[in-house]
């Protein structure tokens, strides 16, 4: 307990001592106010969003549209993933498809997407999810395929059905993989976000920074980017680093 | 039946793809696309690398400086678009300070990672000899943490590269990003769908056969081969 604590306070004081430092840039450098604002434009700029009531919509915006991408990855790209890695053949013939898709970002998409379905929402929500997407199936595919033959045949000699050795041996065996490509998909999406936001502009942390540029209201860039930076480590540090942290050390990865 | 604006035949893509490399646009904008990242990697990773080396000699400096960088990490790529126009305008300024940002917190903090999981003893075994300070950090810290480090590189090119496709879509008049962004707002399909596979090619060259090469050598010289008991 006595770790988290100093943990605590060094954070604290880090925080302190940059809060302090830009604040005194910010009074003394000759540049003008909308270059560099105080940390209090900042606080300022965030009283003012919370009680006009946009940054609490803003936030719950992403976090939707995000949520959605990460239900869906899950639900129809690990059974895809898995489904695609059980026969050698189908796997070898997807490996480099998927690798290719899962290495064009979602963005690269967003002007066929633009033409496709136009301005709106359901550009944003294709780019987002292709991005998540295909990193999942492509790591679940992967996972399944790095189980050893071993523990399928030893299970099907001893009887075990087909559905037996998907839920006790290829899932369970694939799951570090899995773990790992949800949290790179995630990561990718929530920047595909920002920049689908960006170019679209419907709502949404990313269209908040951007549009503010166009304003001039860095502080509120400056708020929109700490939200950003903060609301992902929230989801790393308490949803997808220990997701990843259990099934690996689960599953006999971890040597000791 | 889909018109020709929405999905276009192969044949017309190829074409495209022909036109679009004989009258050397494609390769303007790929070289364009190409030299930002390597101008991103160029600044940021030395640095990058001397400071997480530095920072990582004092444990006590490491443990505060670590939850900056981890702020910066998460916060890498396009996110920094409207602070860069804001600073540096439109152009290749901005595009190379938003590559920075996410390649240099992505190095540092992998590097900082890196130094930090040398095995103490080795240190004290170099030092014990007689190794300098200097010794301590070109023959242990830097090799020790350099499977890390090329890690770190490895991510922050790909977030880089993802980032990059982004801003040039804003804030560039050259490269892929606006060759495909360009293209949408005269519904060129063709040549979107010539900018999306180029863009995935260029990645998966990339990747296959300079970061991953790089990656295996670093740890099957260096990283995963653990000392015996």
């Amino acid at each position: 307990m006595t770790v988290r604590w100093d943990l605590a306070a060094t954070w604290a004081a880090v925080l302190a001592v940059t809060l302090a430092g830009w604040g005194l840039a910010a009074a003394t450098l000759p540049v003008p106010d909308y270059y560099l604002p105080p940390p209090t434009a900042v606080f300022a700029a965030f009283g003012d969003l919370v009680v006009k009531g946009i940054l609490p919509t803003y936030i719950a915006e992403s976090l939707r549209r995000m949520l959605l991408a990460a239900l869906i990855g899950l639900a129809a790209g690990v059974p895809l993933g898995l489904v695609l890695g059980m026969s050698r053949r189908v796997a070898d013939f997807a490996y480099p498809l998927l690798n290719f898709f899962q290495s064009v970002s979602g963005i690269a998409w967003l002007p066929l997407m633009l033409v496709w379905f136009g301005f709106g929402e359901r550009t944003i929500l294709v780019a987002v999810n292709y991005t998540v997407l295909f990193p999942v199936i492509f790591n679940a595919l992967l996972g399944v395929r790095s189980v050893p033959r071993l523990y399928v045949n030893a299970l099907r000699t001893l009887g075990a059905s087909r559905w037996r050795i998907v839920r006790d041996v290829l899932l369970p065996g694939a799951l570090p993989s899995i773990a790992t490509g949800m949290r790179l998909g995630l990561a990718y999406g929530w920047r595909a976000l920002i920049a689908a936001e960006m170019l679209v502009g419907a709502h949404g942390l990313g269209f908040m920074i951007f549009n503010a540029q166009a304003f001039h209201l860095t502080a509120r860039i400056m708020l929109g980017m700490g939200t950003i930076g903060v609301l992902w480590l929230v989801l790393d540090y308490f949803l997808l680093r220990p997701l990843e942290e259990a099934t690996i050390s689960r599953w006999g990865l971890v040597q000791r | 039946m889909l018109p020709a604006i929405f999905l276009p035949p192969p044949g017309d893509v190829l074409r495209t793809a022909w036109e679009l490399a004989r009258d050397g646009s494609l390769w303007v904008n790929i070289a364009a696309s190409l030299g930002r990242v390597l101008l991103g990697v160029v600044v940021s990773a030395p640095l990058a690398v001397a400071l997480g080396v530095l920072v990582g000699l004092s444990r006590r400096l490491a443990a505060v400086l670590e939850p900056i960088a981890s702020f910066f990490n998460a916060l890498s790529g396009i996110a920094w678009l409207p602070l860069a126009v804001t600073w540096f305008g439109l152009g290749w300024t901005s595009v190379t300070f938003i590559m920075f940002n996410t390649i240099f917190f992505l190095v540092f903090f992998n590097t900082l990672i890196g130094v930090r999981t040398v095995p103490r003893i080795f240190e004290h075994a170099v030092s014990t000899l007689g190794g300098s300070r200097r010794h301590l950090i070109l023959h242990v810290l830097i090799p020790g943490a350099l499977p890390s480090i090329v890690t770190g590189l490895h991510m922050g090119i790909g977030f880089g590269w993802r980032a990059l496709i982004a801003a040039e879509m804003i804030a560039t008049s050259t490269g892929l990003g606006f060759l495909i962004y360009n293209a949408a707002n005269f519904h060129q399909t063709d040549t979107i769908l010539v900018g999306i596979v180029t863009i995935g090619l260029l990645w998966l060259g990339t990747d296959r056969f300079i970061l991953q090469p790089l990656e295996r050598r670093t740890v099957e010289r260096w990283g995963l081969v653990s000392t015996a008991p």
